[in-house]
């Protein structure tokens, strides 16, 4: 079943021991600094550690947020063993905690925090300013054009993908709408108030295919994780949840030489490795967090990831097979679509809750795997995502 | 449409130069013929540094295109529409921009043919254009 070598090394032998969270708001008020070290600290609290015994730092911003270099002098971790301040967007969210699972599988290091901090609302929006992404050679022949944000980009990725599945708009809908009933049930999220499909269809075009309700929401928060070797976390407070498997892939540049096909994303590619890793097979999941910076991202990587055939997606959602109660619940704390954009992290996170079995009323029973992803590297990006299993 | 310039870059600006004379060109790698845009020093076919600017025919078919309607630029009113276009020389060569015709326009459809224009771009900096593509209406 599973195959030698490649990410089978890393295989159950590291855990996320612990998780935190800051507030989610429209405006933190404080520093991605401050945002940052409130999220680490949570997390350390959530597994019973203290900052010192962190050796290890990893994040990963786009010019938006603190060093992690910063944060590892705040903590006062003057033998830093392991550190790693990826540039990236929502792609790398996933490569991050996988490089620190590496570092402790290694033993470069013991305890290593991730984290994603953004006050993506209230002081560096990615959505609405047609700010050029840094380090970006390719913005100059987008922006003259008038073509430049996220919102757009993807639309564009958007309308090929629903013309060559014969998605609707009622098809996409459905997310949302599953997605908001499941932020219904976390204290957590932004935007707790049912959706209808009135409202969905009724919301304002932004850049036409995608409408209001296909977009996350910009938001002010950080999420932490602590990963740590799987022995020393089952001393630890929490149900150590396992990094079973993790893989890293490419992406589609926006232009040429790459993917011709901008309906099937490089999360096609990676997911037999990520499965091989972890020595299981997509109908293992029991729980799926997948990158939903908009819409029609999660029905695409229920296809990419294996879960669902492709062009099955519709009825799938329609089914209810998506939901709490179905099949394969999807998103269940509401994504970054209703519970917040905290760029990939917070799937992480939802996921290691799942699998703890504290998720309170909106928990999967009996959830022993879950696959949670990053953005599967469309827009010059990369693809990452992790198979986490509980332990035991 | 839009009097935003592009930031023309050392890999860029020959293609940039070409396009305000009216010449829509790609990089050819001289060894495989691979085509490839933007300009990049290798080619990822067979490794070769050694290429060639070369004229494509202009042409191609809309992959996507979308409609802003909510500006998201204040120098480019909405709504608009900008199309993703296939040029006809290789299935990976992918590239944006805009479109001739109005916003709405019930033409617009996937596999549509393109044929590209050149729009002159005013004011100060080197001379440069910016690409619009019209739809090939069929002979039927
Ligand atoms: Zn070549």
């Amino acid at each position: 079943m599973a195959q030698s070598g490649g990410g089978a090394v890393l295989r159950d032998r590291t855990a996320v021991a612990g998780v935190g969270w800051t507030e989610y708001t429209k405006n933190s008020g404080v520093s991605t600094l401050a945002l940052a070290l409130r999220a680490v600290r949570a997390a350390l609290d959530d597994a019973g550690l203290e900052h010192s015994d962190v050796d290890g730092v990893a994040c990963h911003r786009v010019g938006d947020s603190a060093s992690a270099v910063l944060v590892a002098h705040v903590l006062g971790i003057r033998d830093l063993r392991f550190h790693l301040d990826m540039f990236g967007g929502g792609g790398t969210s996933h490569q991050v905690v996988a490089q620190a699972a590496l570092a402790v599988a290694s033993g470069i290091a013991d305890t290593v925090v991730c984290w994603r901090a953004v006050n993506a609302r209230s002081e560096f929006r990615m959505g609405g300013t047609g700010r050029a992404a840094p380090d970006a050679p390719e913005f100059q022949y987008q922006l003259p054009y008038g073509y430049a944000t996220p919102p757009q980009q993807f639309a564009m990725l958007d309308r090929a993908w629903r013309h060559a599945r014969g998605a609707t708009a009622e098809d996409l809908g459905r997310v949302a709408i599953a997605q908001r009933a499941h932020a219904a049930l976390n204290d957590r999220a932004m935007m707790r108030k049912p959706l209808t499909m009135d409202e969905y269809l009724s919301s304002r075009l932004i850049a036409d295919p995608l409408r209001l309700y296909d977009c996350c929401l910009e938001t002010d928060a950080a999420v932490a994780l602590v990963v740590t070797g799987a022995e020393r976390a089952r001393d630890l407070r929490q149900t150590p949840v396992l990094v079973s498997g993790a893989a890293t892939g490419g992406g589609h540049t926006l232009f040429s030489n790459g993917r011709a096909d901008p309906t099937v994303s490089a999360a096609a590619d990676l997911a037999p490795r990520l499965y091989a890793a972890a020595g299981i097979g997509p109908e293992t999941v029991d729980v799926a967090e997948l990158y939903d910076a908009f819409t029609f991202l999660v029905p695409l990587q229920l296809e990419d990831y294996g879960l669902v055939p492709r062009g099955e997606t519709g009825g799938f959602y329609a089914d209810g097979h998506a939901s709490l109660g179905g099949r394969l619940p999807v998103n269940t704390h509401g994504g970054h679509l209703s519970e917040g954009y905290v760029h990939g992290l917070n799937h992480v996170a939802e996921a290691v809750t799942q699998l703890r079995g504290t998720a309170g009323e909106r928990q999967v029973p009996g959830a022993e795997v879950a696959l949670t992803t990053g953005q599967p590297g469309y827009v010059g990006g990369t693809s990452s995502a992790l198979v986490l299993r509980r332990d035991g | 449409m839009s009097p935003v310039r592009p930031v023309v870059d050392r890999d860029s600006a020959e293609w940039w130069a070409l396009l305000a004379t009216g010449v829509l060109a790609f990089q050819r790698c001289s060894r495989c013929l691979l085509w490839r845009w933007p300009a990049r020093a290798l080619c990822n076919g067979c490794g070769s540094l050694a290429w060639r600017w070369e004229p494509a025919s202009g042409t191609g078919e809309i992959v996507s295109w979308i409609v802003t309607r909510h500006a998201f630029l204040p120098d480019v009113p909405a709504p608009y529409a900008v199309l993703s276009v296939r040029a006809a020389e290789q299935p990976d060569l992918l590239l944006p921009g805009a479109y001739a015709g109005p916003p709405d326009d019930p033409r617009l459809a996937i596999g549509a043919p393109v044929t590209a224009e050149f729009v002159p771009l005013t004011g100060e900096g080197a001379p440069a254009a910016l690409l619009r593509w019209s739809i090939i209406q069929s002979s039927a």
